[in-house]
């Protein structure tokens, strides 16, 4: 299938190329050109070059009006694809934008599907992402085949906008989990006690976690390398509280957390790995 | 003065009959005609739109609901300026919006202050809000005697964008406020005491305060008539929470807070005031 990729950066890149080495035929379009090096793709001048010679296109990108921009601005996606052609968002991003950007697009008969996806840059390195689709059943059926060579775990979810929802309760809940792993960390190191054989002896139990057991070994070796940029996870913050708002839904502990991804922020740490949680955590310490 | 005055709800309409009775004259603007009648009957005229609130007069003054009507408000002003014109937005909206609303204006060759207000409807009505204003001096002094019918305590705090950042802090105050004597009066509740008893002695102390007086009686009296609708507080804290995520600056308090009020819009308190935070916290703990 021809398939065309829009954001070639952590996550982007490693997808993009399991589709091609699944035989499929990859066109591919950046912003920053030096993100083609070494991709066997053809490059696009435009996304709606991009459009108009793909079936589906992928796009990993940052923010609502990113994809906004790349899907409805001018020389988007929507003036190069066809009729019956199949958006597939797997960005984070606001569902009200997802449920808008659809709409468009059926104006024209593309089809769209939000797909965000959780799993982090080695889930989409070893193509075992867990993909919360919305839109129509029937297009997820059409392109299941390509979503199979990026993840394990492919749920329909509802309509369009459900995706980004269910995209926005695995944010909360793993982002809490992290400032909880942290704060367990920064307890234990205060008391005296061993970070890694209290992580150790956890494992075992009812607070095991794939959180605690992914974050809370970077946290005991102080690795604050970016897994997943915190700046992100800070992003995707500010979409679940106004989801949260819109609907009148109290989130206390996700607004508490926020205020620590806030504080990170303030650190300049928000290109680092958002087990920085820990450090923040820190700050406070005599 | 000639003045232009957009927006005339709860809070516009005492606002521009004060200026009137200021000796101030006044052309009115409204989205809906029947809110210009009260001052045309007091003597002001009535303008077609926000241009032509502004045409003519050296100061316009608009009180509307959020960023995008002063934008669009502001948008019509702009086309109906003489060199000169002052244009004071009175609302609560982002710092951020302000800010942009005042290049925009300057780019017209119109003066901006942002100069929200508190004190609610009693206030507008007294003449005894506090102003908080944003914007150049210049620009401060030729607002100052129309502020001074409207308003007691008038201050300057500092450039454009500096009156809505000070009536955000106004909001996490008063929001955190209510919520902590709705506390400690459920609190005191859940413990058997009488609240007014409570209220009576803490009044005499270092907890002290306005919304512990006023808030905190009406409280008493169950009267959760607004006054200051919660939704509209809900709103003024995303504000908070809103601009505290773009710096990157941790709000505890606040955070907690906005999602109180954001339960309270959610569970059908939005309409009224916002010390109906303690039929909340009733229910959360089951009283």
């Amino acid at each position: 299938m021809k398939v065309g990729f829009i954001g070639l950066g952590v996550m982007g890149r490693p997808m993009a190329l399991h589709l091609q080495r699944a035989g499929h035929e990859l066109a591919v379009w950046a912003r920053r050109p030096e993100s083609f090096v070494d991709l066997p793709a053809r490059v696009c001048a435009t996304p709606a070059e991009l459009g108009r010679c793909c079936e589906v296109v992928f796009t990993v990108i940052t923010s609502s009006a990113d994809v906004e921009g790349v899907a409805l601005g001018r020389d988007g996606l929507i003036e190069g694809m066809a009729p019956g052609a199949v958006l597939v968002d797997c960005s984070t991003i606001a569902p009200e934008a997802a449920r808008r950007i659809a709409a468009r697009l059926a104006e024209k008969g593309i089809a769209m599907l939000d797909a965000p996806v959780s799993g982090g840059a080695q889930g989409a390195i070893d193509a075992t992402l867990a993909i919360m689709a919305g839109g129509e059943a029937a297009v997820l059926e059409r392109v299941r085949p390509l979503l199979d060579c990026l993840g394990q775990r492919i749920v329909h979810v509802g309509p369009n906008g459900a995706g980004q929802v269910a995209k926005a309760c695995n944010q909360m809940i793993m982002v809490a989990a992290i400032q909880a792993a942290a704060e367990a960390m920064r307890l234990a190191g205060a008391a005296g006690v061993d970070g890694a054989k209290v992580r150790q002896a956890l494992a075992g139990g009812s607070a095991a976690s794939r959180v605690l057991d992914v974050m809370g070994e970077r946290m005991v070796r102080r690795d604050f390398a970016a897994g997943i940029e915190a700046r992100l996870h800070h992003k995707d913050f500010g979409l679940v509280l106004e989801a949260a708002r819109q609907s009148g839904v109290p989130v206390p502990l996700t607004a508490a957390v926020a205020q620590q991804l806030n504080a990170l922020m303030a650190q300049d740490w928000g290109a680092d790995d958002t087990a920085s949680l820990l450090r923040v955590l820190e700050l406070g310490a005599v | 003065m000639k003045i232009g005055f957009i927006g005339l709800g709860i809070m516009g309409r005492p606002m521009a009959l004060n200026l009137i009775k200021g000796g101030h004259q006044l052309t009115v603007w409204a989205r809906r005609a029947e809110s210009m009648q009260p001052l045309l009957e007091a003597g002001a005229l009535a303008a077609a739109g926000p241009a032509e609130a502004a045409r003519g007069n050296e100061l316009v003054i608009s009180m509307v609901a959020d960023a995008p009507d002063v934008a669009e408000v502001m948008r019509g002003v702009a086309q109906g300026a003489a060199p000169g014109l002052v244009a004071v937005d009175m609302s609560t909206i982002a710092p951020a919006a302000a800010r942009r609303i005042g290049e925009e204006l300057a780019a017209a060759g119109v003066d901006f202050v942002d100069a929200p207000v508190s004190g609610g409807e009693v206030g507008a009505i007294a003449g005894t809000l506090a102003i908080m204003a944003g914007g150049s001096e210049a620009a401060f002094a030729t607002a100052k005697p129309a502020f001074d019918c409207m308003g007691k305590n008038v201050v300057h705090v500092g450039a454009s964008g500096a009156g809505q950042v000070t009536k955000a802090a106004n909001q996490i105050v008063t929001g955190m406020g209510v919520l902590a004597v709705a506390e400690a009066f459920a609190f005191a509740a859940k413990n058997g005491v009488d609240r007014s008893k409570v209220r009576e002695a803490l009044l005499g102390g270092f907890a002290y305060s306005k919304i512990l007086e006023n808030h905190g009686q009406r409280m008493l009296d169950r009267n959760f008539k607004p006054g200051f609708k919660s939704w509209m507080h809900e709103k003024d804290l995303n504000i908070v929470m809103q601009t505290a995520h773009e710096l990157g600056l941790c709000l505890p308090g606040s955070a907690a807070t906005a999602q109180m009020f954001n339960a309270m819009v959610g569970s059908g308190l939005g309409e009224e005031d916002s010390i109906a935070v303690l039929k909340l916290l009733e229910r959360l703990s089951g009283q």
